[in-house]
């Protein structure tokens, strides 16, 4: 980020930024930037609190107005919790479908891949739910039912049909994870009068307690011992994030 | 939260680790006042319109997002699955803060808002996104832009 701050101000054009590490904007030492207390993923601070966010968008635009550089300023207030995500009662979130978790001793990949596919037929109403209330999905390429069939039919050594021209495996499949894991988290947080899992409950529960959470770490197993390298690279690092690992 | 030493592990080496470029001088160039401001977004979360090539690797390039996208149509195809997505899931101006700027636009605060934005993708190496900045640098200035909102993920 700072050095593209670095690349567009050399060439006259004048940046600011928003800064999620401090200590690398300082090494970096891009003309302008407001270092931010947030999540990494959430710049702006907070989902769906206008008034937050154009707080933030203001400090960091006003550093335009200093004379001299390079200016690193601290953004001091915390983000507050998003009105979706928290509840006066702060009840504890729960899946709005109660489905049996994975036996954790069930090694068969048959019927791993089964569980999943009884998972996201149970979660789908709850997702084109979540669609139809937001107006929109956070799903790129492909629409539930592919995502499920490239990891399901790549997991069991099938043929995996990659409708979009132009993608490799590879990308597909980090695509497919993506995908999958924004189906999980939009059906999850549609329950009607219930709040969306916070960051943390809703990693817990994908990773811990889905068959889908099972599928991505196999899938990254096997890319493991792949020959193509980019399929063990994605493997390697675009499947399960840090500390979720098989 | 994004201080580092309140990380968790693996995380925090992970992110401590990352390498940053050095560069030894740091260039400037004069920026306006809030209401004088022509404000273009500059995302590395690796956005895209929903149709448009998905972020393959880390070529270092970039693509552009029209003014009048709409929440529905912006898509997040970055490589790396470490960072909280579920803010963009619930609300696009989390990251690319778009309605934000239209609405301080309106309210006269700002000047006026680009009528393109553009996102990278940060896991790219920084030395390969330099002539594709140099690039965007052009467009910038043939849009009028004179304010450019980086936007990290």
């Amino acid at each position: 980020m700072g050095a593209l701050a670095h690349y567009l101000e050399r060439e006259s054009i004048p940046t600011t930024q928003i800064s999620l590490i401090y200590e690398h904007t300082e090494k970096i030492r891009p003309p302008r930037a407001l270092w931010v207390p947030f999540e990494l993923g959430r710049p702006l601070g907070v989902p769906e609190n206008a008034r937050f966010q154009k707080k933030v968008l203001q400090s960091v635009l006003e550093l335009f107005e200093a004379e001299q550089g390079p200016v690193l300023a601290a953004f001091e207030e915390e983000a507050p919790a998003s009105g979706s995500e928290k509840t006066a009662e702060a009840d504890a979130w729960s899946c709005p479908v109660n489905f049996s978790p994975p036996r954790q001793e069930e090694t068969d990949p048959e019927k791993r891949v089964s569980a999943f596919k009884r998972e996201m037929a149970q979660l789908r109403p709850w997702y084109d739910q979540g669609l139809e209330k937001r107006g929109r999905t956070a799903m790129t390429d492909f629409d539930p039912e592919t995502a499920e069939a490239i990891l399901s039919n790549y997991l069991l050594g099938e043929h995996v049909e990659i409708p979009r021209k132009g993608l490799s495996l590879a990308v597909a499949l980090r695509l497919a994870a993506q995908d999958l894991k924004s189906f999980y988290f939009e059906a999850a947080s549609s329950r009607p009068g219930a709040r969306a899992p916070d960051i943390r409950e809703f990693a817990e529960w994908y990773w811990n307690q889905t068959a889908a959470g099972w599928i991505l770490k196999e899938i990254q197993k096997k890319c493991a011992d792949e020959q193509d390298k980019d399929l063990r690279l994605t493997g390697k690092m675009f499947l399960v994030p840090a500390g979720q690992n098989a | 939260m994004a201080r580092l030493n309140q990380m968790a592990e693996p995380m925090r080496t992970h992110v401590a680790d990352l390498p940053c470029p050095q560069f030894d001088t740091t260039p400037w160039t004069a920026g306006t006042k809030l209401s004088e401001q022509r404000v273009a977004i500059v995302s590395t979360a690796g956005l895209h319109k929903r149709g448009d090539r998905p972020f393959q690797g880390i070529e270092g390039d970039y693509r552009i997002i029209p003014g009048n996208t709409m929440a529905n149509e912006l898509v997040m195809t970055h490589v790396s699955t470490n960072f909280d997505r579920t803010g963009f899931q619930q609300d696009w101006n989390v990251v690319f803060p778009l309605d934000r700027l239209r609405e301080l636009a309106d309210e006269g605060i700002i000047g006026s808002v680009a009528d393109y934005h553009y996102s990278f993708m940060g896991a790219a190496d920084p030395s390969q996104m330099a002539s594709h900045a140099e690039n965007l640098a052009q467009l910038l200035k043939g849009d009028g832009v004179n304010a450019v909102l980086l936007v990290p993920v």
